[in-house]
């Protein structure tokens, strides 16, 4: 052959591929798409986890926890520095794992009481707990909660047997 | 003459490369479009999907067998242990006990010499067509013992979920020869100077321990010797050989176990496995014993041959003590022995028995 459209052959050859390879790259790397789903998948993990967290300690551990409806948390919530006994505990639940990796899970937790008295200037909310981290606003919180009988003062009234609100703010950090 | 015209229907070398060129990165392209489906399928989203379920039920479930029951952990009476009976694995104490794991059925999910990684697992607990790869471990929180796991090694990216759980331990009940108070407040310590065969007998009492009437009404806290691990320890029994004076004859005698038999009032059997002074054994003949014997059923022990759901089970201890021939000495003496008065009770007494307690754990499932 004599005229010089050989070369031009070859040329498309290369030039088709390339086009058909760049376009299969973009097309394939343009699809991992974050959806509404996965956000739901990380929100049910943590949920699970605070649920079961709060589930654990509020199991009584032998039959005579049993016998008088104590659990761990029940202790925690009647204990004078339970701020710091909630967290320890609640720390060491949450962030233990398997064979998996190490996790890092913070929160913030309180609970509510009912106060029967008329007192307005009294605030239900009873602060209980505090993590390693205050709640900035950034993150992504997912709430659990769990209703516990305990022995304790609420506001000015006097101790006796309540059921109390133990509300948890978890995130990942 | 032209060697070549256009129409002369001869492709030229040239047409030849480009065109395999083209036809290679085409048929390459091809092959990356499956590949593109699996993403639009966003798979991490089903792995986490299948761990969540098997979190489920592993830890809220108290699993199947074939015969519909749930303790697809242990043997039953009437026949061996076979695993082509547990239809599904399940974890927990009872479907009213979601998170409190039973200890017995932990041990036998995570036997790898029972169950084979990935066949047995995949069909009993992640389940599907998709030969899913996974790793289901358990830790003690705040323990030192390492995670207990299943499965292979984790990748880089893969579904899993973490599950809080309860395990409920072993019961089990400690007799000390060396508490000769006890001993004698509960006339647990029997013989003259004739007696040389002493038997010392621990009732289980099913009626009190899992009947309506029982005391414990949460399975998560019950003693249900059936379908669980106990252990029953005589310690010191060299000390309760003393004379009537409570003066010990430790010199005089050896001791010998003939013989342990288990009773459910119209079966008896043999128990064959004592754990003699820390050594477990297949006894056949009568063994000396210096110090201690443990009877430990767990889901290993042979349990054929009797109604472990009988009203009452009855565990005997046959002692025979032989002389030393050191002088002094009678031929008879008092020995650990309730034959005379009651049956140790294997109950719900903190006192009697260590009952069972539940501890911390973790249980992570990984699937991709």
């Amino acid at each position: 052959m004599r005229s010089d459209g050989g070369q031009l052959y070859t040329i498309e050859g290369f030039a088709a591929a390339l086009i058909m390879i760049s376009t299969a790259y973009l097309v394939v790397n343009a699809t991992s798409v974050y959806t509404a789903g996965d956000t739901h998948i990380n929100d049910m993990q943590l949920e699970t986890l605070g649920t079961d967290a709060l589930t654990v300690m509020g199991t009584p551990m032998n039959t005579t926890e049993y016998d008088t409806a104590n659990s761990t948390l029940r202790m925690i919530l009647e204990a004078p520095d339970r701020d710091v006994m909630f967290r320890t505990k609640f720390l060491e639940l949450v962030n233990s794992s398997g064979t998996g990796p190490k996790q890092d899970i913070q929160f913030v937790a309180n609970y509510t009481c009912r106060i029967d008295n008329s007192d307005s200037t009294i605030p239900p909310l009873q602060p209980l707990s505090s993590s390693s981290r205050s709640l900035t606003g950034g993150e992504h919180p997912v709430r659990v909660t769990k209703w516990v009988i305990v022995n304790t003062p609420c506001g000015n009234e006097t101790t006796r047997d309540r059921a109390v609100l133990v509300e948890v703010l978890l995130w990942r950090d | 003459m032209l060697a070549m015209s256009d129409d002369s229907a001869v492709l030229s070398i040239d047409f030849l490369v480009g065109f395999t060129i083209f036809l290679l990165a085409f048929i390459w392209v091809l092959s990356i479009i499956p590949g593109l489906l699996i993403g639009l399928q966003a798979f991490t989203i089903d792995y986490d999907a299948v761990a969540y379920r098997t979190g489920v039920i592993l830890v809220e479930d108290p699993g199947q067998k074939s015969t519909n029951e749930t303790s697809w952990e242990i043997a039953t009476f009437q026949q061996n242990y076979n695993k082509a009976d547990v239809l599904r694995f399940g974890l927990a104490v009872s479907r009213e006990d979601p998170n409190i794991l039973s200890l017995d059925k932990v041990n036998r999910f995570f036997d790898n010499t029972t169950f084979n990684y990935p066949g047995d697992y995949h069909n009993r607990s992640i389940f599907g067509d998709y030969p899913y790869r996974f790793n289901i471990s358990l830790k003690y929180i705040g323990s030192p013992e390492s995670a207990k796991s299943i499965g292979e090694v984790l990748p880089e990216g893969y579904g899993y979920i973490r599950r809080f759980v309860k395990i409920k331990s072993m019961s089990n009940a400690t007799i000390d020869g060396s508490n000769l108070t006890f001993l004698n407040n509960e006339r647990f310590i029997n013989g003259d100077n004739t007696t040389r065969t002493h038997i010392f007998s621990i009732l289980l009492n099913n009626t009190d321990l899992i009947g309506e009437g029982s005391l414990v009404k949460d399975a998560a806290y019950k003693i249900i010797p059936g379908k669980e691990s106990f252990m029953i320890n005589l310690t010191y029994l060299n000390q309760t050989i003393v004379n009537a004076m409570n003066v010990s004859q430790e010199n005089c005698f050896n001791i010998s176990l003939n013989n342990t038999i288990v009773s459910d009032s119209t079966r008896t059997i043999t128990f064959f496995d004592p754990i003699i002074d820390e050594v477990p054994l297949h006894m056949t003949t009568p063994q000396p014993v210096k110090r201690n014997v443990s009877i430990l059923y767990n889901t290993t022990a042979n349990r054929r041959g009797l109604n472990w759901e009988a009203p009452q089970i009855t565990i005997s201890l046959i002692f025979n003590l032989i002389p030393t021939g050191e002088p002094g000495c009678t031929m008879g003496s008092r020995f650990l022995n309730n034959t005379y008065t009651a049956p140790f009770d294997y109950d719900n007494n903190p006192n009697n028995v260590t009952q069972p307690q539940l501890r911390d754990a973790v249980v992570e499932v990984a699937v991709w």
